[in-house]
């Protein structure tokens, strides 16, 4: 093998996900034998992941005799799951009717400064991921803003301040 | 039966048919974009739309409506033409409409019916789609941009390929049809989504821009490469077959083919063909004219002939005709005088010639390729029939998801066949086959399941002896295969109300002859399993010939040299001619050292190819010939099917067709005259070959005719032999690579394109220990000596075992093989 090629596969490595397959291996061994099984599959190992690594589909694909290309349909079908890592904090701005004239956009605005990310957008630490939503279902408390599943009512410009202050010292491990 | 009325016609069909159906039994046509006869109902484009009185108030799609009784359907009302014109106006908001430059035109299901539907305008606006288009695989262009989504490519894909390289993903306005992680298409290359791709979606790459559909020139054929026999239709323009064009409508197959059969054509106009015989002058080949080529030919067979017949010698290709096969046979045998002709080394033909002989009576397979789908457990000896008789695989693919067949094999490897839905597999140490097959029914012995029948037939007592010597518990130790399985296999096998036997022959499968062949044959005695639909034993050829072949004796029969002996005869000296028909010796046989040194011999060569083989370079005269499409004749195909070829363009270069050549020997030879069209010597072969008498070239048709046969069976005791096995050494397989047949596509640019060198394949713990991954290279040693080849990682290869496909002159892996079943290899980085 010439050097350049040694190179390139070397590179080629690197790119590839290293994921420890313990834990999906784990998950499919609690649903082998149950009949339509794929989607409790899928939701345990982003449980597990946070998230559904590459390589976790392959072992699937494999162990479920399941063609790739239909689980990667069902993936990208489905709104709940995620391809890509996610942060370790999820936080939603609601940016429903209510919140909007409530002043949603400016609490939106101001977590983009904050976190340096978009929407739909994880930081390079993985610690946050940020996204607008349409309606998260209590809009008596808007302008509205979750972090994981704690809720922050009646949001304010100073309050997300606060929040990001607070979610920087938490720790990373679950 | 189920009567209803379409467009006030009456019609009668089946209950389970849709408006569809029964709409074209009558001969109504509703229009359709995402129906496909082969596939289950989708319901998806909504072209179809038909207005049923008794369910007013909305328009009925016919392709997924099934009929009722007394229904009343019509298809052509003001509210339907406006309904799909509607759909029609949808469709084309997002296509491209890039009519001018697309491989499609002509033959487009979306532009004819917007033409039929006079969609001049559009009362919607859109962005087109902004799709990026795949041009990084070898041979399917994927262009998403044009697609209609009505998912044929994914359901052909899944339910017929069983690969499933495509489904829909994302969804709503975003949907397209994708592959995993969107990535380039990595796949079997069948072609099968093109085929079936209503618009120009999906196009064949090495077709792109070479002729528009309508002037292609559509010629019926038979594949010539795998002994599936499918037929094919030849897209010809200006003398040069330039694609495969696909016809629903030909075959058992339905116009299915593999990627061979739909990429491999180019071998035809290869610009590397041969176009003037070639006579060794001072130890080159040199162009010569006909007349000094045959003269010379003439003259040294005559010689041979006069001083003694038996030192001129014959290896005749199972790939040319029967017309020619026959021929051959006729200078050789009669005219010459010498009984010393062979084809494939044996491989291909001792499993008919010997095994099925001795077991029925007839060289010939009992059951048909149509029996897969008919039958209720399914014996596969080998996972890589699929490899070598890919559409044979789609049969198989069929009888498992649809019929709901039980698929059993009995194989060295896994592979594809393996991963059906509930196939069960039987993993055995390599060589261990006639073993387990004894094992098995020993088994049914055990059990008593044997057939009341079988008991008074020739050779059962024999067999019950010789197996009475058998342990199962020392096979399934040697086996590597547990006793339970083998006893649940017999007792399936034996209780299954229908069983079929699939064995796959030829060079891929150096263990699969005669005894192996006779150990099946012996289970389907046994247990009744013969001469019901459904049951009994198919012998799958590997050339496109095989069975012709067979039946025409092209193989020793009174006593002359086989493949082997033939070449050992001119390296001691005894054959002084060799006369060599489209074999290639040096890389497909075993033991390359003996081929060469049987070439180099002195012994004369005449070799007549398409192509300069590796063979044909060291030949002292070579005769260019015509490939099958630039001549007539007919095919024997798996199941005793005879087909017929037709010519498609005339000939390459200088080149003649074998049947010319050999009836201008047999002339110069006899010095009678030996002539006449393909016809006539088709009506010669049926006057004297078992099984060919009631048919003539008229009867063939398109969809050609299997012959008949009547079976003598006999139980025949085989002994298996324990393999041998070699501490710290891997057990090496050869075989065939999906995308190849013997050594012919090699020149096809599609299976060059996908697989274009050996390989070694092995499984991922082997990968592992010695510290190797894909693509690396690694070096193959065994006792005849050493090669090194690519890796390739993947599941199907047990711990211990490696696989090599035979194809290729570069790394020939002859050069390390002996014709063994397994040769034991050491490997290293």
């Amino acid at each position: 093998m010439s050097n350049a090629t040694a190179q390139n596969a070397a590179t080629e490595e690197k790119s590839e996900e290293v994921i420890d397959l313990t834990a999906a291996n784990a998950v499919i061994d609690k649903y082998l034998t149950l009949h339509g099984n794929l989607m409790p599959v899928l939701q345990g190992i982003q449980d597990e992941y946070g998230y559904v690594p590459k390589p976790t589909i392959d072992l699937v694909a494999e162990r479920l005799n399941v063609y790739p290309s239909q689980i990667f349909g069902v993936l990208t079908f489905y709104a709940q799951f995620h391809l890509k890592p996610r942060g370790r904090f999820i936080i939603r701005v609601c940016v429903g009717t209510a919140c909007h004239v409530q002043g949603a956009p400016r609490i939106v605005e101001t977590f983009f400064d904050k976190l340096h990310i978009g929407h739909a957008e994880t930081s390079a630490d993985l610690r946050y991921t940020f996204e607008k939503v349409a309606c998260l279902g209590a809009c008596g408390m808007a302008p509205l803003a979750m972090v994981n599943d704690a809720t922050y009512g009646a949001m304010t410009v100073q309050k997300v301040d606060a929040i990001v202050a607070d979610y920087n010292q938490r720790p990373m491990k679950k | 039966m189920v009567n209803l009325t379409i467009d006030d016609k009456q019609v009668t069909v089946a209950k389970d048919a849709t408006i569809f159906d029964a709409a074209k039994a009558a001969g109504i046509r509703i229009p359709i974009l995402c129906h496909d006869k082969k596939l289950h109902p989708f319901g998806g484009c909504r072209m179809c739309l038909v207005e049923v009185e008794q369910m007013k108030g909305r328009l009925i799609p016919a392709c997924t409506t099934p009929v009722t009784e007394g229904m009343i359907v019509r298809t052509t009302t003001d509210e339907i033409m406006t309904a799909r014109k509607l759909v029609l106006e949808l469709l084309l908001l997002k296509h491209p409409l890039d009519c001018p430059v697309c491989d499609a035109a002509g033959d487009c299901d979306l532009q004819n019916l917007t033409y039929e539907y006079k969609v001049n305008a559009n009362k919607f606006t859109d962005e087109k789609f902004r799709w990026d288009i795949d041009y990084e695989n070898p041979l399917i262009e994927r262009d998403q941009n044009r697609c209609i989504h009505c998912g044929k490519c994914s359901r052909i894909c899944d339910e017929i390929v069983a690969f499933g390289a495509y489904s829909f993903v994302n969804r709503g306005i975003e949907a397209k049809i994708s592959t995993p992680f969107d990535e380039k298409l990595d796949c079997e290359y069948c072609g099968s989504c093109i085929s079936v791709c209503p618009v120009g979606a999906l196009i064949a790459k090495p077709f792109k821009f070479k002729a528009r559909w309508w002037a292609l020139n559509k010629v019926k054929s038979v594949c010539s490469y795998c002994g599936t026999g499918c037929q094919l239709t030849l897209g010809v323009k200006d003398n040069k077959v330039l694609t495969t064009v696909y016809d629903e409508d030909q075959g058992f197959h339905n116009g299915q083919l593999c990627s061979r059969g739909r990429f491999g054509y180019q071998f035809i106009n290869s610009d590397k063909r041969l176009t003037t015989p070639l006579i060794k002058k001072n130890g080159t080949l040199v162009p010569a004219s006909w007349e000094e080529a045959i003269d010379l030919v003439v003259s040294r067979l005559s010689e041979a002939k006069k001083s003694d017949p038996s030192s001129v010698a014959a290896l005749v290709t199972p790939r040319l005709t029967n017309e020619e096969l026959y021929l051959f046979r006729k200078l050789f045998k009669d005219v010459i005088g010498t009984d010393s002709i062979d084809h494939s080394a044996g491989y291909a033909h001792k499993a008919l010639t010997e095994g099925l002989k001795e077991s029925f009576g007839i060289t010939a397979s009992p059951s048909l390729i149509e029996d897969i789908q008919k039958t209720d457990l399914l014996l596969v000896l080998k996972s890589d029939a699929y490899e070598t008789h890919p559409v044979i695989g789609f049969e198989i693919n069929l009888a498992v998801k649809r019929q709901g067949v039980d698929l059993r094999i009995l194989s060295d490897k896994s592979g594809k066949l393996t991963r059906l839905p509930d196939a069960k597999k039987y993993i055995h140490k390599p060589g261990s086959e006639i073993l387990l097959v004894n094992a098995i029914a020993k088994s049914i012995l055990d059990q008593n399941l044997a057939d009341p029948a079988a008991q008074s037939l020739p050779g059962f007592d024999a067999l019950k002896s010789a197996l009475a010597a058998v342990s199962i518990e020392q096979i399934s130790a040697a086996a590597g295969v547990p006793v339970e399985a083998i006893t649940r296999l017999a007792t399936d096998y034996a209780k299954a109300g229908k069983a079929l036997i699939l064995l796959p022959i030829g060079l891929g499968y150096p263990g699969h002859g005669s005894e192996l062949t006779s150990a099946l044959a012996n289970l389907a005695i046994l247990t009744g399993k013969l001469n019901k639909e459904g049951c009994g034993i198919l012998i799958l050829g590997e050339k496109n010939n095989s069975q012709g072949a067979a039946d025409l004796a092209i193989h020793p029969t009174a006593g002359g040299r086989d493949a082997g002996a033939i070449l050992e005869g001119c390296t001691s000296g005894a054959v002084k001619v060799l006369y060599i028909a489209g074999e290639n010796p040096v890389v497909s046989y075993p033991d390359k050292a003996k081929s060469v040194k049987a070439l180099e011999s002195g012994a004369f060569v005449v070799v007549q190819d398409l192509f300069l083989t590796e063979t044909a370079q060291m030949a002292d005269v070579v005769l260019p010939v015509k490939s099958f499409a630039e001549k007539c004749g007919t095919f024997t195909s798996v199941g005793r099917n005879v087909q017929q070829i037709r010519k498609a363009i005339s000939a390459v270069g200088q080149s003649r067709s074998d049947r010319e050549i050999t009836a201008e020997l047999i002339s110069k030879l006899s010095g009678a005259a030996c002539g006449g069209s393909s016809a006539e010597i088709f009506t010669e072969i049926a006057a004297s070959t078992p099984g060919y008498s009631s048919l003539s070239t008229d009867s063939l048709g398109d969809n050609g005719v299997i012959y008949p046969v009547v079976i003598t069976p006999k139980l025949v005791p085989v002994v298996g032999v324990v393999p041998e096995t070699e501490e710290g050494k891997f057990a090496l397989l050869i075989g065939s690579s999906l995308y190849h047949c013997g050594t012919m596509s090699r020149y096809g640019e599609g299976p060059m394109l996908v697989c274009g060198e050996s390989y070694l394949e092995l499984g991922r713990t082997d990968a592992g220990k010695l510290g190797v991954s894909e693509g690396d290279t690694i070096k193959l040693k065994s006792a005849a000596g050493e090669l090194n080849l690519k890796v390739k990682v993947g599941t199907r290869m047990p711990e211990g075992v490696v696989f090599v496909p035979y194809h290729f002159e570069t790394s020939a892996i002859n050069s390390v093989t002996a014709g063994n079943p397994v040769t034991w290899v050491t490997l290293s980085r």
